[in-house]
């Protein structure tokens, strides 16, 4: 038989896609010949809504932009908020925030594991850092009120104080997910098998990678330290003391790797947290006429690392109570575009979904 | 770098690492490719766009950041609401490409040599393009979906209030 | 790639045999339930000594999920325009505005949060007296 390409469809109900998305592919026989991206799954019109909304009202729905990490967004919107109508916000409320972004992060990279190795057919290893970030979740439950979408982030500080105990219970916690972690090492990170399929696959073009505008672990996974906490601080990050975790090889295993590095730095940092915060102080800055309060007319940009990378929104106040513009990056929009789409060109079929979860391709930041 | 800048344009301080200088339509190459080649705002990190209806224009705000990840320069420029047609970044920057995607469907504006202006998230989308501000989300969603029924009780507080308070008054003068 | 044995990485996995022996971490749910947390944003309650029908909780949802309706029997002599909040589940989003904005702080919300109605259209609630 003559070779012949063909066109398959690779998601939206395909497990090993990340998300609510699919992948259009030129196949010949197994190898990948061409790539396009299709997103619209998932467009629910946050951008357009929060223009119709007052501000705090506008709050409540920018969590729901990224649903295994909604801080970030929340972070973002408030500071962004905080920055038009110059609010400055207590000590406390800045090292509870920057506590709930971290434990956020290590809920997402434990999501990400379970991603990652189910993926390659490690369905066990995905079960267990599942049970862990469950873990963390009970602990968003008592300080939030709500185990995924948190609504915790709110412009001029945080909306509960935290609850007694608190910290100790994380301090516990911490301790036994630091236990766990050479655990993973094992079954996962060391596993002939992952090393074997993942070495080599999905390279990154190291070169291209600043100009293009890649960000979080794709850059970090071929050795070039950039991280926005770092970068561009914000919060409490500079008192801070972490390593930036980074891996030569630019390929799934070197993005593993990061990550793999980022768990415990996470875990370093929320123990100096704990540490280091103020034992009391407002968690709330009084805001003038909460319910119709105002910004400016005058536009900021502003960017949070989350655990996929940099997240950033640019948002414009006209002078009235509503926003006149928010728009969202996440950093899927390029990861799963310009890079993906050339990526996984001359891959194997079989390695679209590990190298899908490898960028940590989020389809709900793309369309927003 | 910034003083770099500052001879050449003029240059607005948002913080110590947020910049923004206005130009004009006409400029948007040159300017992004000098600064692009000559400073280390190398990189494109967003085009964001936003709808003045009341003075009939789009602002885009190119969003450079530098190498180290570490200042932002917003670079805006104004564009008629209509039928307007800028040209594309996609050769300086390949991100360009799906953030005018984006752009496009949800403004409408054009974008000339960018060969990937079709559906993004929108399929078959026939109306006017969603974020320009005269759609109306609450009117398509009127004209276009039903409501839950069994809320038609809703009572308008305000009025409700004037009318206890008549009926009190009345119930007060009935009594005397 | 050449084929190269990697003795550790092929061995080392076998440790997760060792959590056979392991007690399950699974709840047998019904019998057993999850503990909820307190504060944790359930159901709405709402203490009708209090509240005084202003209607600041209608006028902060973004989502409109609050209808105010008439009171059955006035309990709050303060309720000036004699109506309650009633919510709509299918559109509540939990997200306890409402609660934070309420002037007597009479609308709360509760742990409570499993919902179950053989009519599908059925999402109206009626705050709990509380
Ligand atoms: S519940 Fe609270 S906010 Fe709502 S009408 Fe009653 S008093 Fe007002
Ligand atoms: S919790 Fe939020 S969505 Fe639900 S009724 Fe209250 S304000 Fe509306």
């Amino acid at each position: 038989m003559e070779n012949r390409v063909i066109k398959i469809y690779h998601g939206p109900q395909h497990p090993g896609i990340t998300g609510n998305m699919s992948l259009e592919l030129d196949l010949l026989g197994e190898t990948i010949k061409g790539a396009r991206t299709h997103v619209g799954y998932l467009h629910r019109g946050f951008e357009k809504l929060v223009e119709r909304r007052t501000i705090i009202q506008a709050f409540t729905i920018v969590c729901r932009i990224c649903v295994p990490e909604p801080d970030p967004n929340e972070e973002n919107f408030a500071r962004a908020i905080e920055t038009l109508a110059g609010i400055e916000i207590s000590d406390r409320a800045k090292y509870i925030r920057t506590m709930v972004l971290e434990m956020a992060r290590v809920a997402s990279l434990l999501l990400w594991i379970g991603g990652q190795s189910g993926s390659i057919g490690l369905g066990t290893v995905g079960q267990w850092s599942l049970f862990d970030r469950d873990l963390i979740l009970d602990l968003f439950e008592e300080l939030t009120g709500g185990r995924v979408y948190h609504m915790y982030i709110y412009p001029g500080g945080v909306r509960r104080e935290l609850p007694d105990g608190f910290l100790d219970k994380l301090f516990e916690l911490l301790d036994y997910l630091e236990d766990r972690l050479p655990l993973y090492d094992k079954v996962f990170f060391e596993n002939a098998t992952f090393k074997k399929r993942a070495i080599g696959v999905g390279v990154v073009n190291r070169d291209e990678a600043l100009k293009n505008g890649y960000v979080g672990q794709v850059l970090r996974g071929c050795g070039i330290k950039r991280d926005t906490r770092r970068d561009n601080p914000y919060l409490v990050y500079e008192d801070l003391d972490f390593e930036i975790p980074t891996f030569n090889g630019c390929d799934v295993y070197a993005r593993a790797m990061v990550r793999r590095g980022e768990i415990r730095e996470s875990i370093k940092i929320l123990r100096q947290i704990i540490e280091k915060m103020p034992k009391d102080g407002k968690i709330m800055q009084k805001i003038p006429k909460h319910r119709r309060f105002k910004i400016p007319k005058d536009d900021t940009f502003v960017s949070t690392e989350s655990a996929r990378g940099e997240y950033s929104y640019y948002i414009a106040g006209d002078g009235s109570e509503k926003i006149r513009r928010m728009q969202v990056k996440g950093a899927s929009l390029i990861h799963g575009f310009t890079l993906l789409e050339k990526l996984l060109i001359d891959e194997e079929l079989s390695n679209v979904a590990m190298i899908m979860n490898s960028l940590g391709i989020c389809p709900p930041e793309i369309e927003r | 770098m910034i003083e770099k800048l500052k001879q050449n344009y003029e240059i607005e301080e948002k913080n110590q690492r947020l910049f923004k200088i206005r130009i004009k339509q006409e400029e948007l190459i040159t300017v992004i490719s000098s600064i692009s080649s000559t400073t280390n705002f190398i990189t494109l990190s967003q085009i964001a766009c936003a709808d003045w209806i009341e003075d009939e224009v789009f602002t885009l705000n190119y969003i450079l950041t530098t190498d180290k990840r570490d200042k932002n320069l917003m670079v805006e420029i104004s564009i008629a609401r209509d039928n307007s047609s800028i040209p594309t970044l996609m050769k300086l920057f390949p991100q360009a490409e799906v953030m005018e995607r984006d752009l496009h469907e949800m403004y409408g504006m054009d974008f000339i040599g960018n060969p990937t202006l079709y559906d993004f998230a929108l399929e078959d989308w026939k109306e006017i393009p969603p974020l320009r501000r005269e759609f109306d989300t609450l009117e398509y969603v009127n004209s276009n979906f039903e409501f839950r029924k069994g809320r038609e009780d809703n009572r308008d507080v305000k009025v409700e209030i004037k009318r206890r308070r008549a009926e009190a008054k009345k119930r007060l003068k009935d009594g005397k | 790639m050449k084929f190269s044995l990697d003795i550790k990485g092929s061995i080392t996995p076998f440790v997760a045999v060792g959590r056979v022996f392991e007690e399950p971490k699974t709840i047998c749910y019904p019998f057993e339930k999850k503990e909820i947390a307190k504060g944790y944003r359930g159901f709405h309650t709402n203490s009708l000594d209090k509240c005084i029908g202003c209607a600041n909780c209608q006028d902060v949802c973004m989502n409109d999920a609050i209808d105010m309706i008439p009171i059955k029997e006035d309990r709050n002599p303060k309720n000036s325009s004699g109506c309650i909040p009633r919510i709509d589940y299918g559109r509540c989003c939990w997200c306890s505005l409402c609660t934070d904005v309420c002037p007597p702080s009479s609308l709360k919300l509760e742990e409570d949060c499993i919902w179950a109605s053989d009519d599908s259209n059925n999402f109206l609630y009626m705050p709990k007296d509380k």
